[in-house]
């Protein structure tokens, strides 16, 4: 349904996007995966036709998608990253608003506008002011705009910055019940958790470029003979870290949030050492936690850093 | 395209009515202002004249003056003639404050115009009418001056003729004056006219602050871009082009709003006159353009509409100030005036000025013409600069 080649985009001497390429196919969830300043958001910009990119091209179901492209774009719904509402009009204006600007007429508008706030859960706050709003609600409503015009592809790029856990787990559900209902979706995400629970497909995203891409049993695939090792420490973290990942068998050792993460070929087998090497840089472990590997360890074992850095 | 960009006038309008401060810069603060300064600056006051003459000579020239030259005047509006029965009725008349000037024309008057000696015409006037007074004294100045060309004539004669009796100075000093009107008001060119105080402000507060008006709807498109709703318009399937236009239509929309109800306030609250409707209206669609279009340019310059707010209030306070929008500018051509031919407020100003001089709405057109060409060359360099920011 949507397929995009060899996109670029460069910000003066910053390469912020280098050659992504990608499908979504009808009824697909599509996760792009990566830490802040990957690249995420200026590869949705050139997605939905908001910017042009310097090399390669978008196209929905063969339309190419650019800034002037109108057509492709009335089959497209985009719900930014911040919450792209106007605060003093009221919820059912908002949405009447940006219906008309995709081209509603009249008795559709007034329809799908009822929808929308029932879906939303805002029928009763429907002639309120958004800046009135909770911070959970207004992300309702900012992807409920998204979905005004009943598109066919769905594009949402961090719905859940800043969002508390009850808004959060209602997004995703809603994300699942769209899918579910055959909607093609492509989410933007840093949170591994949400990549891994929503998307049938996830490209991995890491400074501009596509560094793996899959189904989740697909990228934990390639590292599916290591185990994640998650050690607690009392002690320079940073030196326990070099000195484990001297180790042998160890993939890579950084720390994360005070803690040392290491990825390990058979960790079970290589623990003794990885202690030893701890106690030998003069610090003292205080927690162990090993577990099957996951995106995140993906991520770090693809890039050397963890998902959050 | 159309349809999107009213769309979005629509949005943008409404979002302004329910943000007051367009209110107050529009109307509010610029009628606020024109009533102040109208109320502090000096002589505001209506010239006629209450003034009278005291004829103590009775001789044929001072009855030209009380008889032919000021009731012309008072015809022009310019003297409400009132009768004095002497020099003393005319003090006490200015010590109550009924009169405003009266002049004397003393016993020997007239022969000493016949003789060709110096004649005097005294003028009393009331010390507390300073633009009055003035007048009264510019207008026997002005009969003096004539008097002086009748007397040159008689001498001149008397001298060529070995002398003239009276009957023959008497004949000469008539046929003279009869050449010319003894005093003659002549309209001056459109150029040096100035607007009356209360309409020169209240325009002035009009043309200065409709570029704060107008700032509101230019700076619409920096403001999406900061709340993130910019993203969403150019994901919408329409033109980029028809979100400037629908910004643009907002605030020419704002700014046609806010001149028209101010040209309809004024002359209800100040007794304003702007000129005939057709060059107000001319010139309100010319500075409602330019403003647009150098707001548009400046703001392009800003990344922020922070940024661009201050950067647009300075251009327009300055040039606000050059244009004597505020107060008038000499009427010389001075370094001020000429400066002020960059301003668009100075050509709206200048416009009125010509409309009302000449009472013909197309003495405004060209200044209503620099007008739009300044609309035009600031638009087409806005719409450079925009263009390499949105939707590239």
């Amino acid at each position: 349904m949507l397929s995009a080649h060899g996109l670029r985009k460069c910000f003066g001497d910053l390469v912020a996007v280098d050659d992504v390429s990608l499908t979504v196919a009808r009824g697909e969830t599509y996760g792009l995966l990566g830490p802040n300043g990957a690249g995420k958001t200026t590869t949705i910009s050139m997605l939905c036709g908001l910017v042009t990119p310097d090399a390669g091209e978008v196209a929905l179901e063969g339309e190419r998608i650019h800034p002037r492209a109108t057509a492709p774009k009335r089959r497209l719904g985009y719900v930014p990253q911040e919450i792209a509402l106007y605060p003093d009009l009221t919820a059912r204006e908002n949405l009447r608003f940006f219906g008309r600007l995709q081209g509603l007429g009249r008795d559709r508008l007034r329809a799908r506008i009822q929808q929308v706030l029932e879906v939303t859960g805002l029928t009763d706050r429907a002639d309120d002011r958004v800046s009135q709003f909770s911070g959970g609600m207004q992300r309702r409503l900012n992807i409920g705009v998204g979905l005004l015009h009943e598109p066919e592809l769905l594009i949402l790029d961090e719905p859940t910055v800043g969002v508390d856990p009850q808004s959060r787990n209602a997004i995703l559900a809603s994300v699942d019940a769209l899918a579910a209902e055959g909607l093609a979706v492509l989410y933007t995400t840093h949170y591994m958790e949400e990549a891994e629970r929503l998307c049938d497909r996830i490209a991995i995203m890491e400074s501009g470029r596509i560094v793996a891409e899959g189904s989740r049993r697909d990228l934990v695939g390639t590292i599916d003979e290591q185990g994640r090792i998650r050690l607690e420490v009392a002690g320079a973290a940073d030196e326990v870290a070099t000195a484990v990942a001297e180790v042998g068998g160890v993939q890579s050792a950084v720390v994360d949030q005070g803690a040392v993460v290491c990825l390990v070929d058979r960790a079970a087998v290589r623990l003794p050492a990885i202690l030893m090497a701890v106690g030998d840089a003069g610090a003292q472990v205080t927690g162990v936690e090993v577990r099957e590997p996951d995106l995140e360890d993906v991520f770090l074992h693809l890039t050397g850093r963890a998902l959050r850095d | 395209m159309l349809a999107g960009a009213l769309t979005i006038l629509a949005k943008d309008l409404r979002l302004r009515l329910r943000d007051r401060s367009v209110v107050m810069f529009a109307l509010v603060v610029p009628l606020g202002l024109s009533l102040l300064l109208a109320g502090i600056l000096p002589e505001t006051e209506d010239l006629t004249l209450t003034a009278g003459v005291v004829d103590e000579d009775g001789s044929p020239a001072a009855a030209s003056f009380a008889e032919e030259v000021l009731p012309e005047l008072q015809r022009q509006g310019l003297v409400d003639l009132v009768d004095l029965d002497g020099r003393e009725a005319a003090r006490e008349a200015m010590a109550s404050g009924d009169l405003d000037a009266a002049w004397i024309l003393p016993a020997g008057f007239g022969q000493a115009v016949t003789a060709g000696q110096g004649a005097s015409l005294e003028v009393l006037v009331n010390p507390d009418r300073g633009l009055r007074a003035q007048v009264a004294r510019a207008i026997a100045d002005r009969y003096g001056a004539e008097l002086d060309r009748i007397s040159l004539a008689v001498t001149t004669a008397a001298t060529a003729a070995g002398g003239l009796d009276e009957a023959g100075a008497q004949a000469l000093a008539a046929e003279v004056a009869a050449s010319e009107p003894a005093l003659r008001l002549v309209d001056e060119p459109a150029q040096d006219r100035q607007l009356d105080l209360p309409s020169h402000v209240s325009a002035g507060m009009a043309a200065f602050f409709v570029f704060f008006t107008v700032q509101f709807g230019v700076l619409g498109l920096l403001e999406e871009r900061q709340a993130g709703t910019l993203r969403r318009l150019l994901a919408a399937p329409l033109p980029v082009a028809s979100i400037h236009v629908g910004k643009a239509l907002s605030a020419l929309v704002l700014g046609l709003v806010s001149m028209t109800v101010l040209a309809l306030a004024a002359p209800v609250a100040l007794g304003a006159r702007w000129g005939p409707p057709g060059a107000v209206a001319a010139l309100i669609v010319g500075i409602v353009l330019a403003a647009l279009g150098l707001m548009a340019l400046v703001g392009s310059f800003a990344r922020t509409a922070e940024q661009a707010g201050n950067h647009q209030a300075i251009v327009a306070v300055v040039l606000g100030m050059v244009s004597g929008a505020f107060f008038p500018l000499p009427l010389d051509e001075g370094l001020l005036r000429v400066i002020s031919w960059v301003s668009p407020h100075a050509w709206f100003l200048r416009g009125l000025q010509d409309a009302s001089g000449a009472e013909a709405w197309t003495a405004a057109l060209p200044s209503a013409a620099a007008l739009v060409g300044f609309a035009v060359l600031t638009a087409v360099l806005a719409s450079l600069r925009i263009r390499r920011s949105v939707g590239t």
